[in-house]
């Protein structure tokens, strides 16, 4: 295997205040614009080495490096930094927090300026497109009018899709990883599980709980849920079995086995982070993200990119299965566009495109560096 | 000469052979089409758009590498993506002897290309004959290099075959190119006991 390096060290974000109104699909707007971003590596002279990092629903813009006193890096220092297949001595690697988010950029929970009050519910309701047009803005604050890459996994890879028809001449590649061109309807059923264990917690208010008081329980049961999703029954039955926490039971409710403490452990530390109402919205955008469009034809939607594409499925993820990625590249390949599809052996399930694995970098090297 | 190059010199023949009958700017799909060398060829020198398809994770890293699209998948399931008729040219070198009920992949392949090229190993080439004949065994040389307990299922048929298959199966030979047990030269004299390895071009 190439080598796998070191880290990109210390890193801090920066915020991108924009004091336009920016206005959603939806015709709503908001009267200015906070984007959070960190970048790594260096922007060339002909600004063409950029690469667009597109995080996931629990994601942020801390993907590489630590912060100060941070034990932990971010969620995907081991695929970026110097030396690594996203390679910051080559790359200038950008990554921002998705318009709604809750880690600095403008979201439900920031202030609106014409009430003082947090949006909450205010805010308007987003899709993946106004992500994608928040980012755009982004890149023009940077000066960069052309990206090396726009890379994302699971709602990042619908990012990275909506990349290359929203603006079809700024990404020369897209890598589209675990994800797919609309959910299934199982996985509308889970998101649905998910904001109703929000909206029915007592703290909900209709959305305008408090920082100190927010639907706490709502949210990490929500979380617990989603995250089994995210994993599979080999990788558990791997990591936990049927081990216990203690061979005494106790109460109904304490716990029993290994998983389960792991499940509240996930459920729990996610509320430390994580914004209910941005969880609500990212989970909406998630089940109305939709390329194949009223004529049920993918098709339709890819007519104008220009980009190579690779997609990756991973074959343990019964989320965003293999089929789903497949379909993205069928879908282009039938236009006569530059398109590949590669799978990856993989037990862990859908979180399996943030885990190392050789032939999965060794992949992602390859795709970037050809000409 | 090693194994290896003996090889060697036969995939090159193989892909110049091929090559010929390709048309500049030709949509070509290759099944099967290993490390991509020969979509690699043809672009370089025809300039086919072109797609390749093989199952190996390995071999589709290779073409990832040079650049080529490829897809991830058994050729079966790669043909069933593509309208009738959507590709000039669609190859399938040294693949059909590997595959399930090769009869369907190759009705599929004619569904969607215009032209198909076919490259397959005569099974009725004369070493093949004496080692049965003589010593009732199955052939390993640099052509079969795997003894039987060690190798992917694997069907043995004769230029014959194929040729009957393609006459009960209204299926036109537009070109026959045989080449002798080295893959070197083209021969013309009793094909089915002397040709080793054989390139068609048929359509429906």
């Amino acid at each position: 295997m190439e080598s796998v390096e070191g880290s990109v060290g210390i890193v801090s974000p920066q915020d991108f205040i924009s004091e336009e109104p920016f206005t959603f699909l939806n015709g709503e707007s908001i009267s200015n614009l906070t984007i959070r971003y960190e970048t790594y590596g260096s922007l060339n002279e002909a600004k063409d080495n950029g690469i667009l990092i597109c995080h996931a629903l629990s994601g942020d813009h801390h993907c590489a490096g630590f912060h100060e006193d941070a034990k932990k890096p971010g969620w995907w220092d081991n695929i970026i930094g110097p030396g690594k297949p996203i390679d910051t001595e080559k790359y200038f690697v950008i990554s921002s927090n998705c318009l709604g988010g809750c880690q600095g950029t403008t979201g439900p929970a920031s202030i609106d300026p014409s009430t003082s009050e947090p949006y909450n519910l205010k805010f308007p309701r987003l899709t993946i497109a106004d992500m994608v047009k928040a980012q755009k803005l982004l890149l023009d604050h940077l000066g960069i009018s052309t990206l090396h890459a726009a890379i994302g996994g699971s709602m990042g890879g619908m990012q990275a899709m909506q990349w290359m028809i929203q603006y079809p001449e700024i990404p020369q590649k897209v890598l589209i990883l675990a994800s797919t061109a609309r959910q299934s309807t199982q996985a509308i059923a889970f998101n649905e599980v998910g904001r109703t264990a929000i909206h029915q917690d007592p703290a909900w208010h209709h959305g305008n709980y408090t920082k100190e008081k927010p639907p706490a329980t709502g949210l990490s049961i929500a979380r617990m849920m989603a995250h089994i999703t995210y994993l599979s029954n080999r990788g558990l039955e791997t990591k936990f079995g049927r081990d216990r926490r203690k061979q005494d039971p106790g109460h109904l409710t304490d716990v029993e086995f290994e998983v389960e403490s792991y499940l509240r452990y996930q459920g729990q530390s996610f509320v430390n982070r994580f914004d209910a109402n941005t969880y609500l919205y990212f989970s909406k955008a998630l089940d109305t993200f939709d390329l194949y469009g009223p004529e049920n034809d993918l098709t339709q939607a890819f007519k104008e990119v220009q980009a190579k594409v690779l997609a990756i499925g991973f074959t343990s993820d019964w989320l965003f299965p293999p089929e789903e990625n497949q379909q993205i590249i069928q879908a282009l390949l039938k236009l006569g566009k530059k398109a590949s599809y590669a799978e990856i052996e993989s037990e862990l399930g859908h979180d399996s495109f943030l885990l190392e694995s050789e032939h999965y970098f060794n992949t992602v090297r390859a795709f970037l560096e050809i000409k | 000469m090693t194994d290896q190059r003996k090889e060697q010199a036969k995939r090159r023949t193989d892909q110049m052979v091929i090559s010929r009958g390709i048309q500049q700017g030709d949509k070509v799909l290759d099944l099967g089409c290993g490390r991509g060398s020969l979509l690699q060829l043809l672009i370089r020198e025809k300039q086919v758009q072109g797609i390749g398809v093989d199952n190996d994770p390995t071999k589709v890293l290779e073409c990832i590498r040079k650049g080529i699209s490829v897809y991830q998948s058994d050729v079966d399931q790669a043909l069933n993506i593509f309208p009738d008729q959507s590709f000039d040219r669609v190859i399938l070198s040294r693949t059909i002897e590997h595959l399930d009920h090769a009869g369907n992949t190759i009705e599929q392949a004619l569904r969607v290309g215009k032209r198909v090229t076919i490259g397959f190993i005569n099974h009725g080439f004369w070493v093949n004959r004496l080692n049965y004949f003589l010593k009732g065994n199955r052939t390993i040389n640099d052509v079969y290099p795997d003894p039987w307990y060690n190798s992917a299922p694997v069907t043995l048929f004769s230029l014959n075959n194929f040729e009957e298959y393609c006459h009960s199966h209204n299926i036109r030979i537009h070109e026959r190119i045989c080449l002798d047990g080295n893959w070197k030269n083209e021969c013309s004299l009793f094909p089915n006991l002397l040709a080793g390895y054989v390139i068609v071009d048929i359509s429906r």
